[in-house]
Order: C-alpha cells, then sequence, then structure tokens
C-alpha cells in the first residue's frame, strides 16, 4: 500500500512540476514578447522613473517666479514656442495621467484661460489678455511628441524634474538684444491650494504681458 | 548555516544598492520585484504598485502598465515564492534592523497577547485589503491612491528628497497625513517583528498567493523533526512551521533552517 501512496504521490509531484513550467513558459514568455513588441520598457522608464508627480511624493518645490534668459539645459528655445514668441507671451503646462495635482490644478487653468481640452491630448489656443494675446500649450508628458517632451528639460530651471510645471516665456531685454525670458514654477506654486496657484498664474501672465510690450519692439523672431 | 543567513543579509544590500544605481545615472524601464519608491532621486526602476496604479488610474485602463509589473513579479514569485520580501526587499531589510527592538517589545504582555491572539491571522488578511482597496478599487475610481499615503514612499522617494534638496522643497498640503502613516507605521515595525510584511503591505499580498505554486519553497521534514520549537519560535513571520506546507505567510528567510538541529527544514525544489 506504501508503494502505491508514493506513486501517487510521484505524479501528482510530476503534474505540479509541468504546470510550473508552463506557468513560467506562459510568464516569461508574455514578459520578453511585451519587451520585444511594446514601448513598455520605455514608457515606464519615460513616464514614471523619470519624472516625478508631485503631488506623490508630498513636496512642494520651493517656487521663485524669477524671470531668467538662461534655459535649464543650455539648449535654445524650442521652436513651437519661438513661432508663437511673436504673437505674445507663450505659457506651457506640463502635466501626466498620473498626478492628482495636475488633476486639481485644471479647472484653474480652464478658468483663467478659459479654454476646455482632454487633459490626454496635446492643445494650444491663443487667447487676448486685455491687449496681449497669450498662447496656452498644453503638453501631458505621456502623450506627446519628442521635441514637446524636450522642452520640458529645457524649462525646468529649478531641476525639479516633477508635473505639475507651468512656464511663461515672453521677451527681455538682454545687454544690447531682446531675448526669450522666461518663468517657471511647479505644483500649487508654493501656494496652499490651487484657488492661490490662479492668481500666481494671472499674475505670471501679468508680469510677462508688461515686459512683452516694453521689448516686442526689439525682437527679431 | 549562518552562512546563510550572512549571504542573505548581502543579498539585501546589495539590492538595495541596486534599487539606488540612479545615483550612478542608471535608470531603467523595469519595476522593482520589492517594494521601493521611483520617487526616490536615485531609484533605478518603478514600483510595481505605482504601475500598477498608473495603469488604473481614474479608470483610464492602460493595459502594459498593468500586465508589465504582474508578469515581472509573476515570473520571479514563480520560481522564488515570496522569497524577494525576505531576501531584496529593502523594507525587509529595515525590519530585519528593528527586529531585536520588536523582540524586546514583544516580551511586554500587551504585544505578546497581540501577537499570540488568536485573531492574529485574521489581521493578516489586511494586506489583501489594502491591495484591493487603496491599490485598485479607490485608484480605478477615485484617483486616490495607496502611493498618495505610501509609508515606503515617504521613507524612501519624500525624505532622500528633502535630504538631497533641503532647499528646493517643502512639504505639500498632504505631507501631515502622510506623515502619520508614517510614523504608524515605524510603530509597527518596532512592535512588531515583521510587522510590515505580516499585516500591510500590499505587495506581499500580491506575492503571498505564489508560495503555493512557486518551484523554490521550504520543506519540513516530521520524520526528522524532535519538535523541538526553534523554529516556530525564530520565525520572524510568526508561523507554525512544524505545520506549514507551502505557507502564504513564509518570505524563505531561511530562520528556521538555520536553526533546526536536526536539518529537518530544508529549501525544496520542485
Amino acid at each position: 500500500m506504501p508503494h502505491i501512496g508514493n506513486q501517487i504521490q510521484g505524479d501528482i509531484m510530476q503534474k505540479r512540476i509541468v504546470a510550473q513550467i508552463i506557468i513560467i513558459a506562459i510568464l516569461m514568455g508574455s514578459l520578453g514578447d511585451m519587451l520585444v513588441t511594446t514601448d513598455v520598457y520605455d514608457d515606464v522608464l519615460e513616464r514614471i522613473v523619470t519624472v516625478i508627480c508631485l503631488s506623490c511624493v508630498k513636496l512642494e518645490p520651493r517656487t521663485r517666479l524669477d524671470f531668467t534668459f538662461d534655459t535649464a539645459t543650455g539648449e535654445p528655445h524650442p521652436q513651437f514656442v519661438l513661432e508663437n514668441l511673436s504673437k505674445g507671451p507663450v505659457f506651457l503646462h506640463y502635466r501626466t495621467d498620473v498626478c492628482p495635482a495636475c488633476d486639481d490644478m485644471e479647472p484653474i487653468l480652464h478658468d483663467v484661460f478659459n479654454v476646455s481640452y482632454d487633459i490626454r491630448e496635446g492643445f494650444h489656443k491663443t487667447i487676448l489678455f486685455g491687449d496681449t494675446s497669450v498662447t496656452f500649450i498644453h503638453i501631458n508628458l505621456d502623450h506627446t511628441r519628442e521635441k514637446k517632451r524636450e522642452s520640458f528639460q529645457i524649462y525646468d530651471k529649478d531641476n525639479i524634474n516633477g508635473v505639475p510645471m507651468f512656464t511663461i516665456v515672453t521677451l527681455g531685454y538682454h545687454p544690447a538684444f531682446v531675448k526669450p525670458y522666461y518663468a517657471t514654477g511647479y505644483g500649487f506654486l508654493g501656494q496652499e491650494n490651487p484657488e492661490d496657484a490662479g492668481l500666481v498664474i494671472q499674475d505670471m501672465i501679468d508680469d510677462a504681458s508688461t515686459t512683452y510690450h516694453q521689448n516686442r519692439d526689439g525682437y527679431t523672431p | 548555516m549562518k552562512k546563510l543567513q550572512l549571504t542573505r543579509l548581502l543579498s539585501q544590500l546589495g539590492f538595495l544598492g541596486i534599487a539606488n544605481l540612479g545615483a550612478v545615472g542608471i535608470k531603467t524601464g523595469f519595476c522593482f520585484p520589492f517594494f521601493y519608491c521611483h520617487g526616490c532621486p536615485y531609484a533605478s526602476g518603478a514600483c510595481p504598485l505605482g504601475t500598477l496604479e498608473h495603469g488604473l488610474y481614474k479608470g483610464h485602463i492602460v493595459g502594459q502598465f498593468l500586465l508589465f509589473p504582474f508578469f515581472i513579479l509573476g515570473s520571479t514569485c514563480m520560481i522564488f515564492g515570496r522569497a524577494a520580501c525576505g531576501w531584496i526587499c529593502p523594507i525587509g531589510l529595515l525590519q530585519r534592523a528593528t527586529a531585536p527592538l520588536a523582540k524586546k517589545m514583544g516580551k511586554y504582555s500587551f504585544f505578546k497577547k497581540l501577537g499570540n491572539s488568536s485573531n492574529e491571522k485574521y489581521i493578516r488578511y489586511v494586506k489583501y485589503f489594502v491591495l484591493i482597496a487603496l491599490v485598485f478599487l479607490t485608484t480605478a475610481l477615485t484617483g486616490f491612491m495607496f502611493s498618495d499615503i505610501c509609508p515606503v514612499g515617504m521613507l524612501t522617494g519624500t525624505f532622500p528628497l528633502l535630504i538631497l534638496h533641503p532647499t528646493s522643497f517643502t512639504p505639500n498640503v498632504f505631507f501631515p497625513f502622510a506623515l502619520s502613516i508614517f510614523i504608524l507605521f515605524i510603530i509597527l515595525i518596532v512592535l512588531v517583528g515583521r510587522g510590515w510584511c505580516r499585516y500591510v503591505c500590499p505587495l506581499g499580498a500580491l506575492m503571498a498567493p505564489f508560495n503555493k505554486i512557486s518551484v523554490l519553497w521550504v520543506h519540513v521534514d516530521r520524520d526528522k523533526c524532535i519538535e523541538c520549537m526553534a523554529c516556530v519560535k525564530i520565525c520572524p513571520m510568526k508561523i507554525d512551521v512544524l505545520n506549514m506546507y507551502r505557507d502564504p505567510e513564509c518570505i524563505l528567510c531561511g530562520k528556521c533552517i538555520t536553526i533546526c538541529p536536526t536539518s529537518a527544514i530544508k529549501y525544496k525544489v520542485t
């Protein structure tokens, strides 16, 4: 009788091994296939590992909305910004899909700029603020072209690498000539809530408009 | 046999280093098969739970972010079971460091009672609740993620960022709430040995069922056992080692193997 018991146990063991091999083959095969045939590796790297969701890490960058001429990477301003800069200041809004603070800021931006768009898609619109045309550009880093993605690093003045990030590009007088001049803020722009951050955005637009009007005559695109 | 525990310590330290390879510029698009926050400025990969949350956020399903961590964890756990908790997880290493304190605390009657309570086995189900409710359901339905209050994220993401860039950041409105959870986490691991792994860790909950079918597992040979109970006493997960068979709680740390005087407990591959 013990012999029969051992045989049954052996059969179960064999079936278990076969099942284990099949499951491992399926899981590893699927993983390998996914890595080879999809962009999942790049997506995880670019959308999750590289960009910090500031609200997820429970931090607010100490935003200093100082205007500067020097881009964060030393690269020139992107073409899509320069193209719009001849019309007026350019406001860039960067976010990712998964970002509660970005979600909190959306209604504020919709109010300030009087716009409506799908957060997962690129969007731009030129809006009149008094006598100044401001171009609003919404960039979701998870769904954007490489050039626009690169602009995130270019304007990440404080090297925070986090979203939400807001940049306003205007014109400033650099010794001898007029150049693009920008300020970048993050999160709730140093405020306790999105509503107050909205007021800061309004101030950013006002400051940028004033500077733009002072310098636009000397600007050659 | 003490060599086994030294090897485990080296493995834990080694993987802590691997998790922080971002410090030398190595950042990858892989998910860790253990708990570590990609918010850490030096993180070399993504948190598997954070990736799952990206795949579900506010009901917007991104299949690849759901399947990718599952395939990585599934492949690892099918072979090694829940060994990642005992051998490579930095939070496991932290709890290894707090274990002597927890052991001292265990001498006080209240904590002893808590550990030996007949309801203790039910408290272990909390981690499954955390996984289903906070990682999957609230993320998908409301956008509230476990990451928003994750104490491991606080420890390995928020604090390193604050330490490395003390002038760049200030705590935001969610910080006090997350800090409270973090303090509870510290209290838990100081009062109860492996308290995080046993009761709360949602990643452990995801890995635990694989122990039932994994290739590597811990086998107890009852014929050799002299019932000295040394294994039961030393088990950091407080498992009834004598009667265990592919226990989902076993983290394959090998402490029972190390202490068994008759070598009745061994790793087994099938």
